[in-house]
């Protein structure tokens, strides 16, 4: 029997099924494990429909967005700050809504700070897995709906409606706040002092504002290019530069060094390649990358150690229960 | 303020055959273990591959998966099911117990993949880093990058390029970068070439492009970024649409361990088995097989004083050529 479906009327820039934490396992054979870019946005629309945290939703990137249901259905919008309206009625983000079939729900362009939404539906978006996840892959072409970014018609599949409540809101305390300049919590390393850089070129790192370049998406953030201290005159048979390495895995947040070019590797990005891993953003900041605004958007670097990055992960967590949520 | 800390958590020395193996933290919930020196020594990435396989088969508490490169092993874990410490002695237990010696016969196929050189693709990716990405590259000048690997190898023209890669097997050391894209190495050390890779990247690549970054050659496998100097194009070796019979299950032509060898061809060649692939009437030539180390390293030797004399042409020019 149909659950319904959600019916996108306009698609936007770009907007993907996303679960999390997307489907890990497939690293050898070149697979990142998609899923959503803000893991926190994603997460707390789905607490706050009801569905499981890591459940299927929508990941809008900066809005302009219109779609509708075929069925009753219990939605919640987070992320970043954009006009949010039912039938032109404007509504609230992080709060729940129940909303009738055929109503119009449309989230305007998100002027800034942040960069995404996340739109959840009571009882998840139930696109086929392609193993084990919905997330759209898009480099990939694979997974979510047609392993491709939604576009006007497509009818999306819903679960079965679970009657989550309406009015539930994220408390004020508990929503992240969005800037332009942003810290961003990094490990040193893997490929960091005292073979690869110099401290002086690890401070350059962590030291100075990277503006974030307009070539960013779900594969990577650019940043600019710069001059390192490096520890070591080239890369030998790997390549002339000293950034060069004989092809080696990446881990999703590594801050990728492509000759003077620093790269933050996102959930979409290239699973392996030849060039120094001089930090990792700690898994805990990530959601971060995922509102970062290309074009305006700077970055400062914080070092923290892995246990001090398990600290801020576990804390994120720790927000997204029932406890975090208020009723009208 | 945190104080900084070296991400080297481990170091076991070489021992006999064993290359060193250096751990090494890779953000807060994944380690990078790199085997041996920085030399382009195929041995470690049988190593590699069979580090990788050792722990697929003991599955430590709270790995989660592992995936080699070319000298290296990235293992992601659960950082709520085990520690960084418990995980590096369970990895000196898997890398102790690795015996690189033994008469190993790796299952690997022998696939003939046609090539068209300088095409007309690779060349508009060129053009198209040169007039929105960076105009000064010394590999892009002419608007093509093999000039630059003849000048990089000291070789004296680009049909000595095309000959060295037609000359011998590449062997996949591991798949990587987009799902089924292959890494891979010439296992004949005197058609081994050289390239530094692009700086910064190029925004786009066509979908079959060849490639080479290190000594490394690798088809993309998807429309793509890319920073590898690029030479050409082969047929596709990933379809997630599975339009030919050879992509069913999956959607990948390729594994690690797979040998190619390539045959030329001319682009309107190669652009008629573009069509060919997609329709389910190209067959992809495909020799099932096994790939026997032992014999492999007993034949090195016998090559060793030419593979010497080249490997420091090589580097001789490489000593006086631009950066890319």
């Amino acid at each position: 029997m149909s659950n319904g479906t959600l019916n996108v009327i306009d698609g936007g820039l770009e907007t993907t099924v996303q679960d999390y934490p997307g489907r890990p396992g497939k690293l050898a054979q070149g697979y990142f494990p998609s899923g959503a870019m803000d893991h926190f946005g994603l997460r707390a629309a789905n607490l706050l429909v009801g569905n499981g945290l890591g459940d299927a939703a929508l990941e809008v990137t900066l809005g302009a967005v219109k779609f509708a249901l075929t069925r009753d259905a219990t939605i919640a919008v987070t992320g970043a700050e954009a006009p949010l309206q039912v039938d032109g009625d404007e509504i609230a983000m992080w709060t729940t809504h129940r909303v009738p079939a055929g109503a119009e729900i449309a989230i305007g362009v998100a002027p800034g700070p942040g960069f995404r939404q996340y739109l959840a539906v009571g009882g998840t978006i139930d696109v086929p897995e392609l193993f084990g996840s919905r997330s759209t892959y898009t480099m990939g072409a694979l997974g979510g709906h047609e392993g491709r970014p939604v576009k006007a018609g497509d009818e999306l599949p819903l679960g079965e409606d679970n009657d989550a409540d309406a009015g539930r809101r994220l408390a004020e305390s508990v929503r992240p706040s969005y800037a332009r300049d942003w810290d961003i919590e990094a490990v040193r390393g893997p490929q960091a002092t005292p073979d690869f850089l110099t401290e002086k070129g690890m401070q350059t790192l962590f030291g100075r504002w990277w503006p974030v370049d307009r070539n960013s998406n779900r594969t990577g953030i650019r940043l600019e290019s710069h001059k390192f201290d490096w520890a070591r005159t080239t890369g030998g048979v790997a390549g002339g530069h000293p950034s060069n390495i004989l092809d080696n895995p990446y881990a999703v947040g590594s801050i990728n060094i492509n000759g003077d070019l620093p790269v933050i590797l996102a959930t979409d990005g290239p699973t392996a390649g030849g060039f120094v891993v001089a930090a990792t953003v700690a898994h805990g900041a990530f959601w971060k990358v995922g509102q970062l605004r290309p074009v305006g958007d700077r970055i400062q670097f914080r070092e923290v150690t892995v246990d001090e990055a398990i600290e801020i992960d576990t804390e994120l967590s720790e927000l997204l229960t029932e406890a975090s949520v208020e009723t009208s | 303020m945190t104080q900084p800390t070296s991400p080297i958590l481990d170091t076991l020395e070489p021992d006999g055959p064993r290359p060193r193996v250096v751990t090494r933290q890779a953000g807060d919930r994944s380690v990078l273990v790199e085997y041996g020196e920085v030399e382009f020594d195929l041995t470690l990435n049988f190593f590699a591959l069979a580090a990788h396989a050792a722990l697929a088969e003991a599955k430590p508490a709270g790995v989660i998966e592992s995936a080699p490169g070319f000298r290296a092993l990235l293992i992601n874990y659960d950082p709520y099911a085990t520690s960084p410490a418990r995980l590096a002695d369970a990895l000196n237990e898997i890398h102790t117990g690795i015996d690189p010696s033994a008469g190993m016969r790796i299952p690997s196929r022998l696939i003939e993949m046609p090539i068209a050189f300088d095409d007309e693709q690779t060349r508009v990716a060129i053009e198209r880093y040169i007039n929105t990405v960076r105009d000064d590259a010394p590999n892009c000048e002419g608007g093509n990058n093999i000039d630059y690997i003849v000048r990089y190898n000291g070789l004296d023209d680009r049909e000595q390029v095309y000959e060295s890669l037609l000359a011998t097997e590449h062997w996949t050391g591991f798949l990587g970068f987009f799902p089924g894209l292959p890494f891979t190495f010439p296992l004949d050390p005197r058609e081994v070439l050289f390239a530094p890779k692009y700086n910064p990247t190029r925004t786009w690549t066509a979908e079959g492009a060849l490639g080479i970054g290190g000594p490394c050659w690798a088809i993309y496998n998807v429309e793509s970024a890319g920073g590898y100097q690029i030479i050409g194009r082969t047929v596709p070796i990933y379809d997630p649409q599975e339009r030919n019979e050879v992509f069913r299950g999956g959607g990948m032509l390729l594994r690690a361990s797979d040998r190619l060898h390539y045959r030329r061809v001319e682009e309107d060649e190669l652009l008629h088995l573009f069509d060919e692939v997609h329709a389910d009437r190209y067959r992809y030539p495909i020799e099932e097989g096994d790939f026997d180390v032992g014999e492999y390293l007993a034949w090195l030797p016998s090559v060793e004083d030419e593979a010497r004399a080249h490997l420091e042409r090589c580097e001789a020019a490489a000593a006086v050529a631009p950066l890319a």
